[in-house]
């Protein structure tokens, strides 16, 4: 027979390794790297807050299809041609332009490559953006606000707005 | 004590899911890379597509292909294109995996003086040919440079004629192993027009088919299965053709046609003389007294009493089919390819033209006006005659374009060592191959799909190419090398166009001269360029009875050689995947199975089964094939349907140096083929003909089936109506048998589909189709005998149960069935998943969710129809060759089901296209894949809940033809299938 102090010691230690096996779990398969900077340090608070830009400006993808897409630096520079040209970051951003250099920014949002997620039925039913990616306009950093490897965020609000949930609407 | 079994193994699962898990999937990129400037064709995730012509066979189809985030992703039959309408065959399909090759040559590769190569900088190759072009010209000898090329028509052939001219020669050679010699000579001395005129099937209720595979690989085959199989099924009219295929073999087009008579070769020209003599005989020939005089003077002896014998046809059935044919409303004889082209090709041919010119063909069903392109080919004769050449050191330099001769004429010809003695080869080619592995400079170019260009199939249909996407590798156009090398060369012509792209552009103002009334050119040019092309209608052409016909011009040997029992008459059979062995190197094509034996990834040779027995061979038995010429090794495999004494070998495989695909796998057949030019006159190869022993050997080669089954033992598989017993709205079927499953409700759509088994012609292009969209992995020799092959679509092969031997013996008779997932609406496959990976969709598909699957594989051994395909590995694609990969389908990982979705890709995308433009979903909208290739026109699909929908029509409970699959099983399959008309 066990102890119960001793079973108590072991309840914990099998508790603590199950923890960690989830962060493992959630750290490897499904959250991304969120650690790393963007390689310019791009503010959603100044662009979508501060100055009120209509997301659809830059991420005009969601009209169209699948994909928001990142906007090209040549719509960057439309307005930083002008709009705050001497700052360091937007330099820099002229100089990449310049040298016909990409920038490489860091992913924030992913989704399982099993998963076909499409902006435009969503963008059409009046989702706000927030919805799935947080307060944005408050963001100096992105970060990813819910778990899009939780199959359940989906599943809830397709429920809550009577939209499809058969598996052939993401899974293919 | 209070931690349960249960607990414990809770803890120990998460905890091993813990270990497991960070290496489960692969990761996704970390970072995001936008365009600098966005192209303004491409949005992120959405699919553009570019019109193009398919250079895989000189049939010249139009494709478009579609292009994701400036990749080239699939490759569908341009609808608008005159030849193929929109189907495009498993070779087009493949075109993807030329372009993305791993083999790819990626540099110019120079010769070595110790025999290797030596990669060398664009630069470097061009200064190599044109210091050599200048000591050449110095020496005097500009005018024996030679350019072999494969067939081009248009810019490309101008261009070529250009440059050589500019270095004072005019030996271009264009060659293709199948350059109809036999059929233009025929052509030549009955009409007095050495070309390949255009065959009509459309409207033609009678064909005879003199041992011509026209839907299979003879000169343009989805235009001839779509013009052929729309006269098949039960159409409105009510009306349907038939074809009789004459042959000593059961080819995937004599599989189709109602009656396989089994002829030897050199006998069918024959067999058209006594149908002529039979039709003016009787007087129903539709000519002047004149000319019916003379052709029964040309016939004379030819009656079908002198030539029942040899022809192994009773009198009473040659009038029969000889009346037959005369009395149609519209008929049509074809005669040409490989069967024909042995030493009479060019008499059967002729007779055959005189059989269509009795029976008032000529300018209807045949028609000399818009001539097909092969027409221009030089012949084999002609390479023949430059091989002797190059062997007395007349040719100083050598350029080849896309064209392996060293593989596909015969060796014995002795192409290796006259090449051998000629001092410069370029080979301008973007793989490696037997040929090009003999050359002193290899340029590589840009695949068809990469480049800029156009291509006449035949006249006034002028296709234009434009590239699909960036080149994969450094490669150049060939347009683009003329072009720089003949302004540094600096002689005659001009050569000014800055690139291709304009000189064809330059070229393309006299078609616009000609089909561009009333629009600038540049109105002109974007519109074919989104069109494919442009068409001309041409005006018609006679042609008539030549003079100097005469009956040595039509008559092959009086009597077919006996059998001597010890020597076989060898018959090479094109292939319908790998043609003359240019689609060995493309996986999906390796492991397409042949249509008529179902093998994979290899070469047999065909034999009788009467001579098997005689042999005391079975399947896979190792024989030893000997010609005066060579000898090599092959597996047996026993064919039904081939006449006793022949024996057959697929052409196309055999490579030894066609990259990793191909190399290794089978034996080329031309090695064992008689070398001389046909000696009829027209100078082509002697595909068909050639003796050859046998002997048995020790042991097995293995070969790798995908399907044992001959029979389908009674199941009625393929079920049959006589055509009279067709009756429109009779009696509705009873209705389905009470089930145990729950009753599905289907909420808007319910999704099915109709194939037509009387117009499948089995010719696999839905197959390929199905690969290329579907991320469908090719498994390989091994694990196909594994029975692991991972198809989601097959065409299922069955002979009739005859008996294939012995004395009771009929002609072999065989029928195709394409069968993939039917979605069931009782599904017996969902109802055993454990963790619900199978389910129904409320749209009546059987969905497969990948990231449920844990590979129990209780679905698949619980589906009667064997459609599911479960993922033993991880199958690793080779870069490039991964660009491929569709980005809307998830690529399946080890351990997991999978199976046809009726392309819920393409449903999904339809719908959300349909939401965009806030519309409802039109009928045919929606085409899966298979649908979309097939050439035949068997597949439609649609929403079974609208009635007025086309599949709600086909499938109507009330017609005769509708039919499941083993409906026994009271699956109810949302796959129907109509059954196959016997005439």
């Amino acid at each position: 027979m066990m102890t119960p102090r001793l079973h108590s010691v072991v309840r914990f230690a099998l508790a603590a390794f199950f923890g960690f096996s989830v962060t493992l779990v959630m750290n490897g398969c499904n959250r991304p790297d969120t650690g790393a900077r963007q390689p310019i340090a791009f503010s959603h608070k100044i662009h979508a807050g501060d100055n009120k830009i209509q997301c659809q400006y830059c991420h005009g993808g969601v009209r169209r299809g699948t994909a928001a897409g990142i906007p090209s630096e040549r719509l960057c520079m439309g307005c930083h041609q002008l709009v705050a040209a001497n700052r360091p970051e937007i330099i820099r951003l002229r100089d990449a332009f310049q040298k016909n250099q990409p920038i490489p920014w860091m992913r924030v949002n992913v989704i399982g490559d099993f998963v076909y997620f499409n902006h435009y039925p969503h963008v059409a039913k009046m989702i706000p953006c927030q919805k799935c990616h947080g307060e944005i306009q408050a963001m100096a950093e992105v970060r990813p606000a819910v778990n899009l490897a939780d199959m359940a965020f989906c599943v809830d609000c397709h429920r809550q707005h009577a939209a499809p949930v058969d598996c052939y609407t993401c899974h293919r | 004590m209070d931690l349960k079994r249960r607990d414990f193994l809770k803890i120990i699962g998460a905890t091993t899911v813990a270990t497991t898990l960070p290496g489960c999937t692969p990761k996704a990129p970390k970072s995001l890379i936008p365009y600098i400037i966005p192209h303004e064709e491409i949005i992120p995730g959405k699919s553009v597509w570019y019109a193009s012509v398919c250079r895989e066979c000189p049939a010249g189809c139009g494709v478009n292909i579609r292009v994701r985030e400036g990749r080239a992703t699939k490759a569908e039959g341009n609808p608008l294109h005159p030849v193929n309408h929109g189907a495009l065959c498993a070779r087009g399909q493949a075109s993807l995996q030329g372009l993305y090759h791993p083999d790819r040559i990626q540099t110019p590769l120079l010769r070595t003086a110790t025999g290797g190569w030596e990669p060398a900088t664009w630069e470097k190759a061009e200064d190599v040919v044109l210091s050599h072009l200048q000591e050449t010209l110095r020496q005097g000898k500009g005018r024996d440079v030679v350019w072999i090329s494969s067939l081009q028509t248009g810019s490309l052939r101008a261009l070529l004629g250009e440059w050589l001219a500019s270095v004072g020669s005019k030996n271009l050679l264009m060659y293709e192993p199948f350059g109809h010699e036999a059929l233009k000579k025929g052509n030549e001395r009955v009409f007095g027009a050495a070309t390949v005129p255009v065959y009509e099937f459309a409207g033609v209720d009678t064909i005879y088919s003199f041992g011509t595979d026209f839907l299979e690989t003879w000169l343009s085959p989805v235009a001839f299965a779509r013009g052929f199989a729309g006269e098949r099924g039960f159409g409105e009219s009510g009306r349907r053709n038939t074809l009789a295929y004459f042959g000593p073999r059961l080819s995937m087009t004599a599989a189709n046609a109602d009656a396989w008579v089994d002829v030897h070769p050199d006998m069918l020209g024959n067999l058209a003389l006594a149908f002529v003599s039979v039709v003016v005989g009787e007087g129903l020939s539709r000519l002047s007294v004149a000319e019916t005089t003379r052709i029964s003077a040309l016939v004379e002896g030819f009656g079908p009493e002198q030539m029942s014998w040899p022809t192994g046809l009773t009198v009473d059935r040659i009038v029969e089919l000889g009346r037959a044919f005369a009395k149609s409303p519209s008929s049509l004889a074809i005669a040409g390819g490989a069967v024909i082209e042995g030493e009479f090709g060019a008499q059967t041919a002729a007779a055959v033209n005189l059989l269509n010119y009795v029976c008032g063909n000529v300018g209807r069903s045949i028609r000399f006006e818009g001539a097909e392109s092969p027409g221009t080919l030089n012949t084999y004769a002609d390479m023949d005659r430059l091989l002797r050449q190059m062997e007395r050191n007349q040719v100083p330099a050598l350029f080849l374009s896309e064209v392996n001769p060293v593989f596909t004429i015969p060796s014995s010809s002795g192409i290796a060592a006259a090449l051998a003695k000629v001092p410069f080869i370029v080979a301008c080619t973007s793989v490696m191959d037997e040929t090009a592995s003999l050359a002193t400079l290899v340029l590589p170019i840009h695949t068809p799909l990469e480049s800029w260009g156009d291509y006449e199939p035949r006249e006034g249909v002028h296709g234009v190419m434009q590239p699909a996407m960036q080149p994969v590798f450094g490669t150049k156009m060939l347009g683009d090398i003329l072009l720089h090398t003949g302004r540094r060369l600096g002689r005659a012509g001009s050569f000014a166009a800055p690139d291709f792209h304009v000189y064809v552009m330059e070229r393309w103002k006299t078609i616009h001269a000609r089909c561009g009334k009333g629009k600038t050119f540049e109105e002109f040019w974007v519109e074919s360029l989104a069109r494919g092309g442009a068409w001309e209608t041409l005006p018609p052409q006679q042609v008539r009875l030549a003079r100097t016909l005469a009956a040595t011009d039509l008559c092959g040997p009086k009597d077919a050689p006996p059998l001597s029992g010890k020597t076989f008459t060898l018959l090479s059979s094109p292939s319908i995947a790998h043609y003359d062995g240019r689609g060995a190197n493309k996986p999906w094509l390796q492991e397409m199975p042949d249509p008529i034996t179902r093998l994979v990834w290899g070469s047999w040779i065909e034999l009788s089964p009467d001579d098997a027995v005689r042999l005391g061979v079975t399947n896979g038995d190792r024989i030893q094939v000997s010609s005066p010429y060579a000898r090599c090794e092959l597996p047996a495999y026993i064919k039904r349907g081939l006449r006793v004494g022949c024996v057959a070998i697929p052409i196309g495989q055999g490579h030894t140096s066609y990259g990793r695909y191909a190399n290794g796998v089978g034996v080329n057949v031309t090695a064992l083929l008689d070398p001389k030019p046909s000696a009829d006159g027209s100078g082509g190869v002697l595909w068909c003909g050639t003796k050859v022993e046998l002997v048995k050997l020790p042991g097995k080669i293995a070969l790798a089936s995908v399907q044992e089954a001959e029979s389908e033992f009674d199941r009625e598989i393929i079920q049959e109506i006589p055509l009279a017993a067709l009756v429109r709205g009779g009696e509705a079927a009873p209705v389905n048998a009470p089930s145990l499953y729950p009753p599905q409700e289907y909420l808007k759509h319910h999704w099915g589909m109709a194939i037509d088994v009387d117009k499948c012609t089995g010719c696999s292009a839905c197959v390929t189709a199905c690969y290329a969209e579907n991320n469908v992995p090719v498994v390989g020799k091994q694990e196909v005998m594994n029975g692991r092959e991972m198809a989601w679509i097959r065409i299922d092969r069955y002979y009739a149960d005859k008996a294939a031997t012995g004395a009771e013996r009929e002609p072999a008779k065989a029928g195709f069935i394409p069968v993939l997932c039917q979605q069931c609406g009782a599904a017996p496959c969902e109802t055993v998943c454990p963790v619900y990976a199978a389910y129904h969709t409320d749209e009546g598909l059987n969905g497969q969710v990948y990231n449920r699957c844990i590979g129990t594989r209780y679905c698949a051994n619980n589906c009667p129809y064997k459609v599911r395909r479960f993922n033993w590995f991880d199958h690793d694609i080779p870069e490039p060759l991964n660009w491929q990969l569709n980005p809307d389908v998830t690529v399946r990982t080890k351990g997991v089901m999978e199976k046809c979705t009726f392309c819920v890709q393409r449903i999904v995308e339809g719908k959300n296209t349909a939401r965009m433009e806030h519309r409802e979903l039109v009928d045919g909208e929606i085409a899966p894949a298979c649908q979309q290739a097939c050439p035949a026109q068997a597949i439609t699909f649609g929403d079974l809940k609208d009635p007025e929908s086309q599949v709600s029509k086909l499938t109507e409970e009330r017609e005769p033809r509708p039919y499941h699959m083993l409906e026994e099983l009271n699956t109810r399959p949302a796959v129907t299938y109509l059954k196959r008309i016997t005439a």
